[in-house]
């Protein structure tokens, strides 16, 4: 009998096993992601609409356009005033977080230049405004000039993080909808495979005469459809949680294609790994210590950038990074350019495939 | 049916299976016996076609297990030492998963399923979960499960370990109806020698990796020459004067932990009344008497057991072996 329908068979197991179990299993799905996003999704997010203000003395198409740029996020909440004393004023006071200066000439001069006032004392705050205006500082062109206000604690914070024009959140669901998708794989793969050693049910199934290769394939399948569940749980979570979708339903199938990738593969590796190791606590450990500094330097929870410098040569030869970085970009930029998309789905395809034949090797050995 | 021929495994420089040559016929119910680590989970992984044998061949059904595993497998029902049934999946999704697996037609399957349940006494249980089955429930379950293909062989290792008496009569039984109705060869490894008695129509004996004695329980007992038993019990001071009696009576007792035992040759109910009178007249106080034919324990423990007393050495090889199930 043909190989698909004893996968098919096996793989129907799975799900009776998983319909079964439906609240623990939905539930691991959901509370993972949930404790994720909410200890992390608030990273530099905390504070919206920061109170800036801005004089804006050039009061061209170019200089509006740029107003409202910082507008667009709703991360800063902006108050125009005439001239730079009435802000320079505010900002005293405490009224107002920063203080954006827009010179005549903001729009024809080729040097286009701003002057920016911050006040640090409220951080958070302050780094949200400042990424904010330096994206968008960025996106003009143009220079931005420290302002400086007689007496201490006024700096400009001038290192806009990734993304910061859109929604932060967005930046961190996309790592954790992938490193919930490898999770997934790591417990729906591999740990039933341990469980059906422990309990026997592997020694069954391989005295019936079905190819071997059924059996790894529909704990392949599992781990996969795991992932996605997983994944989708934790997008749904963050949709919620206020992350957004820059390119909308398009972009959910693509991330469906990429978690799909990811969780593929990382089943293959989870299910290699418990094909040779007898306790579950082994497995554990080493899953562990595989998956946790992969998805680090995936970039999957904190800017590749922020990692020691000689390690982030690493994360180019972690099949992970190209997918978060696609997740991400999609998120965040929209739908990948066709060349992109090529390249990061073929990196993932050719790690999944020789993580199955080294997967399918090892399986063929297996005794029980 | 079954064909062993020169069937030895090594695992380097241990040899686990030495040798062993067997044939059984059709509609045996044939009982496997010997001590841990004795070389029967390793012979019965090369029946099963899990285990690759170091040199000689295994024939079900006529098929080579080693060229062609996955068609000798159609022929055999296998029920593990371990009870695997799936406690995640009713008992009819447990047969059915198997029976899919088995590749038997669907149509056929679902009548199939009926009449197992039927068989097991587990109808009214069809829809509950495996999980929240009884120890013999489960048993019975997974030994149905075995038969969901309709195989010619069924195998079982250790089907009452663990079992009350209840249920492993239960068991017995069950056995006992597929083997007479269905004419299915059983092939049984058990460490209840009680059970190999009763249930079995022929035993081998395996110790060392070898084939060490071969025939129906009767031959055995035959073989091994030991007569009827007799035993005297009595409280522990009282133990040696009975065994003076059992002396001047020409018999040659052994003193247990709280009767006296000797195998009589000749006239074993003459001796007894005699045996009793002559206790009697020591003023020792008898708690009880007993006599009965050589039991396969008796014909084990003689065959086996002193080996294994006199090698303690080799008890190194032996927890090795047992994991390796």
């Amino acid at each position: 009998m043909s190989i698909t329908s004893d996968t098919i068979t096996l793989f129907t197991r799975e799900l009776l096993i998983y319909k079964k179990n439906i609240v623990p299993s939905v539930a691991r799905a959901v509370i993972f992601p949930l404790i994720f996003i909410l200890l992390l999704g608030s990273i530099g997010n905390i504070p919206k609409n920061v109170p800036i203000t801005v004089v804006n003395y050039d009061n061209s198409a170019g200089s509006m356009g740029f107003i409202n740029m910082l507008e667009s996020g709703g991360s800063l909440s902006l108050t125009s005033v005439t001239n730079q004393q009435q802000a320079m004023s505010l900002l005293a006071q405490g009224s107002t977080t920063a203080v954006v200066v827009i010179p005549g000439g903001f729009s024809d001069s080729t040097s286009s230049q701003i002057f920016v006032y911050i006040d640090d004392s409220a951080s958070a705050s302050a780094s949200v405004a400042s990424s904010v205006i330096g994206a968008a500082v960025a996106k003009f062109n143009s220079r931005m000039i420290p302002g400086n206000l007689q007496g201490a604690g006024v700096t400009v914070i001038t290192n806009p993080t990734y993304g910061a024009t859109s929604n932060n959140i967005s930046f961190t669901v996309a790592g954790i909808l992938v490193l919930v998708a490898t999770s997934g794989a790591i417990f729906g793969g591999g740990f039933t495979v341990l469980s059906d050693r422990e309990l026997g049910n592997l020694k069954a199934f391989l005295i019936t005469p079905i190819n071997k290769l059924s059996l790894m394939m529909s704990k392949i399948f599992y781990g996969t459809m795991q992932s996605v569940f997983s994944a989708y749980a934790a997008l749904a979570i963050g949709l919620l949680y206020g992350a957004s979708i820059y390119s909308g339903v398009a972009g959910l199938i693509e991330i469906a294609w990429f978690i799909l990738l990811a969780g593929f593969s990382f089943s293959c590796i989870a299910i290699t790994m418990a094909v040779r190791m007898k306790s579950t606590q082994t497995y554990a450990l080493v899953a562990q210590t595989l998956t946790l500094p992969m998805s680090f330097l995936a970039g999957a929870l904190i800017p590749v950038s922020s990692l020691p410098a000689f390690l982030r040569p690493l994360s180019a030869f972690n099949p992970l990074t190209y997918a978060v970085n696609a997740v991400r970009d999609i998120m965040l930029k929209g739908l990948l350019p066709f060349g992109t998309f090529m390249i990061d789905s073929a990196i993932l395809i050719v790690f999944s495939l020789i993580m199955l034949v080294m997967c399918a090797l090892l399986f063929k050995g297996m005794n029980e | 049916m079954i064909e062993v021929k020169n069937l030895v495994k090594k695992f380097g420089d241990f040899t686990a299976v030495n040798g062993i040559t067997l044939e059984i016929k059709k509609g045996e119910i044939f009982g496997l016996l010997g001590p841990n680590g004795a070389g029967k989970s390793t012979t019965i992984n090369m029946l099963l076609g899990l285990m690759k044998p170091t040199s000689g061949s295994v024939y079900v059904n006529g098929v080579d297990m080693q060229k062609d595993p996955n068609k000798g497998k159609e022929n055999l029902g296998v029920v593990t030492q371990e009870t695997v049934v799936e406690p995640e999946l009713t008992a009819e999704q447990n047969l059915s998963i198997f029976g899919r697996l088995y590749h038997v037609p669907k149509d056929e399957l679902e009548k199939k399923i009926g009449f197992l349940l039927d068989l097991a006494d587990l109808k009214a249980f069809a829809k509950s979960y495996a999980g929240t089955f009884s120890g013999g429930m489960k048993r019975r379950l997974e030994t149905v499960k075995a038969l969901v293909h309709d195989p010619d062989i069924l195998f079982l290792d250790e089907p009452t370990t663990g079992l009350d008496i209840q249920n492993r009569t239960k068991v017995w039984a069950l056995l006992r109806q597929i083997n007479k109705e269905r004419n299915v060869t059983i092939l049984m490894t058990t460490q209840y020698l009680e059970e190999a008695d009763q249930m079995c129509n022929r035993i081998g004996i395996i110790d060392h990796g070898k084939l060490i004695a071969l025939g129906t329980p009767a031959e055995l007992r035959q073989k091994t020459g030991l007569n009827t038993i007799i035993e005297v019990s009595a409280d522990r001071d009282d133990l040696a004067k009975i065994a003076q009696a059992f002396k001047k009576m020409g018999l040659d007792p052994e003193i247990a932990s709280n009767k006296v035992v000797a195998s009589v040759k000749n006239d074993p109910v003459g001796t007894m009344e005699k045996l009793i009178k002559a206790v009697n007249a020591t003023k020792v106080k008898i708690q009880s008497v007993s006599m009965h034919e050589p039991t396969i324990d008796d014909v084990f423990l003689k065959l086996t057991g002193s080996e294994v007393r006199d090698e303690t050495g080799s008890y190194a090889g032996r927890p090795m072996v047992m994991g390796r199930r």
